[in-house]
């Protein structure tokens, strides 16, 4: 019996946490004491030695002594000071303006808004509540289907999720050993990609019906020019401008790749920003403008956030600063745009606080217990266990990595991200580095995946933020003075789905093309040698990597 | 009963401040952690004293306001099954977590954590950068931060055993995580509002 015991400890640990987590009690406890009460049987049985639990003190210094995980509370700051200093509503409300009368316009404002709060903040709520209050109402009014206006704002706000810098992102890079860099740049592609993938679906469904999603009259659409044209040219002019200068600018620099890019960007915007200041004093002062309203308008709320993005991934980028560091001149930039913007308050930054120092512990409370946990199931071989039981699964790597997805796909029904990240990653890496899968790819192909957690119904986050900021009794509509439906969870539900599919799709999309995410090896790097020695050569292997490419902004 | 209950309160009124006050040095960590990151790239010299600051200071705010997020019911469940439930028996299964989950792990890590602490300042013990700050003080948080934790589990345990017999009334509105997201969309709403003033 006891032997049986002994042999079996390490399943027999695992089922037991399956039951403790499914209790409802705080995660971070119940894996703790998972593992303490086995470490105690395992010390009875004579398996450890009575002092085993000394360790753990010095694994909580560990945690301390992390680094890494600084950038949690950093970019959790930043993207709450940054929810509430306006950025967010300033950009919907012009970017709904600019693609406006397009059919389907406001949902590509969504989806365009959602990636660029995703490069800047990191934090799903802040987007998909400002998108609920912002863009809903007005989707609402102007007749788009209610289940394509849900599914594109929820599913817009989860892009924070995978487009860096993003909380997960820190997390799995942590949990897998590799640098938070490196995995800040494998996924800025597929984040993109994301947000391309979404931006089509709404095309596909203003295409297959048209009602769907109608464009705004164009009595509707403000920043006008005073004989009543849009001034879309001049905004064309600018763009072109800015870039013609930045790249005239970069023409002797010998930086490539993503420096490069990083830079032209910068040029750019200081340029655009320029003009648009010297427009509006002119205006101001002379009366005369050289650029259309709606050109100065899209300038100044474009500006903060792509600031944002220059100051943080780009520093990251480069390799001018840590995401520990980028996090922190992100947090100080957000402040200072929030003091520019006059919204900075004590009020504000105290709230900030003490949401940032709670979701901090909360997160390293689940990071403690799970380190409780694998002291007492490393000790009894279990992560040997899931190891020997992930490889030896039929299929090589390619069985792996559908087991694994679809293992994810389902977990991410019940769990939220950080408890994966901190419970399960940290078992499948083993096995996925064994299999000779590159560590950053696979944390890219998880992440996407991770993602559909927000979104699947009935306990995705993201519809239950939007769920509590969409109306749910008809009211009386402010502009148009028409009663108006409200917006059934039925409806968000549905609208969610088909967002899920392009989640699949996309993780699918990822482990076809990985050069989507090697080029993070930039120049010069070749195949890992580890790769090299693999029996079963897998088709995920990464083609000689393409070098020209960098990862493109905006 | 109503001396545990005043005990729970006086508890919950220590955390409670202590997490308040403490959440305060987030901001301090975000102006270290960028002048320390603006300095080494401007002056391309570093201080192995500020840089240790910046963790021991998260340290700081991890360890010690997990009481507070304990009180608050911030600490992440997984509700799925636990929903399903008479709320009976989610009271039965926070008093049995409290006792047998979270009492016994803060028991756990202030008695190992203790030597940990007192081996490290009996010998004055520094850090193993040069210039960098004493370690015991950092390590002096496991024990202080397990410590309040355990206090904060008693409080908890007191409060649910309270609401089981009826004494007061649930401190914990519907199930914690979607409660904090309909107050956070409450509060961004509230500056929605004043804007549009």
């Amino acid at each position: 019996m006891e032997a049986i015991l002994i042999h079996y400890m390490a399943p027999i640990m695992f089922a037991s946490l399956v039951v403790f987590l499914l209790l409802g009690y705080p995660v971070a406890f119940s894996l703790a004491a998972n593992g303490l009460i086995f470490a105690l049987i395992g010390i009875e049985f004579g398996l450890f030695r009575p002092d085993f639990l000394q360790a753990l003190p010095e694994r909580i210094y560990g945690i301390m002594n992390n680094d890494v995980l600084l950038a949690i509370p950093f970019f959790t700051f930043m993207g709450l000071i940054l929810e509430r200093s306006g950025m967010a509503e300033d950009l919907l409300d012009t970017i709904g303006q600019l693609f406006g009368t397009v059919r389907g316009g406001l949902a590509y404002a969504v989806v365009f808004v959602g990636a660029l709060l995703a490069a800047t903040t990191g934090v799903v709520a802040a987007s998909v509540i400002s998108m609920g209050l912002i863009s809903l109402p007005i989707m609402l009014r102007y007749g788009y289907d209610r289940r394509l206006a849900a599914g594109v704002i929820a599913a817009s706000g989860t892009l924070a999720q995978i487009i860096p810098p993003s909380l997960v992102l820190i997390v799995m890079a942590d949990q897998l050993g590799r640098s938070v860099g490196d995995m800040y740049e494998g996924a800025f592609l597929p984040g993109l990609m994301l947000g391309g993938l979404y931006a089509g679906y709404v095309l596909l469904a203003t295409v297959l019906f048209p009602k769907f999603a109608p464009g705004l009259p164009a009595k509707a659409i403000g920043y006008r020019e005073d004989d009543g044209r849009r001034g879309l040219t001049s905004l064309a002019v600018l763009f072109v401008v800015s870039s013609a200068v930045a790249v005239y600018a970069m023409r002797d620099s010998t930086t490539h790749g993503a420096d490069y890019v990083v830079f032209v960007m910068f040029i750019g915007i200081v340029f655009a920003f320029c003009a648009a200041v010297i427009n509006w004093l002119c205006g101001r002062l002379l009366g005369l403008r050289f650029l259309s309203r709606l050109a100065q308008q899209v300038t100044f709320v474009m500006v903060p956030p792509l600031f944002l993005i220059f100051l943080v991934l780009g520093t990251i980028f480069i390799g001018l600063a840590t995401p520990t560091e980028g996090g922190a001149m992100g947090a100080s930039g957000a402040l200072v745009l929030a003091l520019i913007k006059r919204r900075l308050t004590w009020d504000l930054v105290r709230q900030a606080a003490e949401a940032t120092a709670k979701l901090s512990s909360f997160v390293v409370f689940i990071l403690i217990g799970a380190r409780v946990f694998s002291l007492t199931f490393y000790g009894v071989d279990g992560h040997r266990w899931v190891e020997d039981l992930l490889i030896s699964l039929p299929g090589g790597t390619v069985g792996f990595l559908a087991f694994v997805n679809v293992f994810i796909f389902f977990l991410a029904f019940f769990l939220d991200f950080f408890e994966i990240a901190f419970i399960v990653i940290p078992l499948l890496g083993p096995a996925a580095e064994r299999l000779g899968i590159d560590l950053i790819w696979f944390g890219v192909v998880l992440g996407v995946n991770m993602q559909t957690s927000f979104m699947h119904p009935p306990f995705g986050f993201a519809l239950f933020y939007l769920r509590s900021v969409a109306p749910r009794e008809p009211y009386v509509d402010r502009v148009s003075g028409m009663r108006t439906e409200p917006v059934t969870t039925g409806q968000i539900y549905w609208g969610a789905i088909p967002f899920v599919l392009i989640q699949c799709i996309a993780v699918a999309l990822v482990i076809a093309f990985p050069a989507l995410v090697m080029h993070y090896k930039g120049a010069g790097a070749r195949i890992d040698p580890s790769k090299i020695q693999i029996d079963i050569p897998p088709p995920e292997i990464p083609p000689p990597l393409d070098l020209g490419e960098p990862p493109k902004i905006q | 009963m109503q001396g545990l209950l005043r005990l729970s309160r006086a508890i919950d009124a220590v955390n409670f401040r202590i997490g308040k006050v403490l959440s305060w040095l987030i901001l301090v960590v975000v102006i270290v952690s960028a002048t320390n990151a603006t300095v080494r790239k401007l002056f391309d010299t570093s201080s192995n004293a500020w840089l240790e600051l910046q963790w021991v200071l998260f340290g700081a705010i991890f360890l010690l306001c997990s009481p507070w997020t304990l009180l608050s019911n911030e600490h992440i469940r997984i509700d799925i099954v636990n929903n399903l439930m008479p709320k009976r028996w989610r009271d039965g299964i926070d008093v049995f977590g409290h006792t047998f989950f979270l009492l016994p792990l803060t028991i756990v890590m202030i008695v190992t954590s203790v030597p940990f602490f007192i081996r490290s300042f009996a010998i004055n013990e520094q850090s193993m950068n040069a210039g960098g700050l004493p370690q015991w003080p950092a390590k002096s948080l496991v024990v202080i931060g397990f410590f309040l934790l355990f206090w904060q589990g008693i409080s908890e345990l007191i409060k649910r055993v309270a609401v089981m017999r009826g004494l007061i009334p649930d401190p914990y509105t519907a199930s914690a995580a979607h409660s904090a997201a309909e107050a956070e969309a409450e509060r961004i709403l509230a500056v929605a509002k004043t804007d549009d003033q």
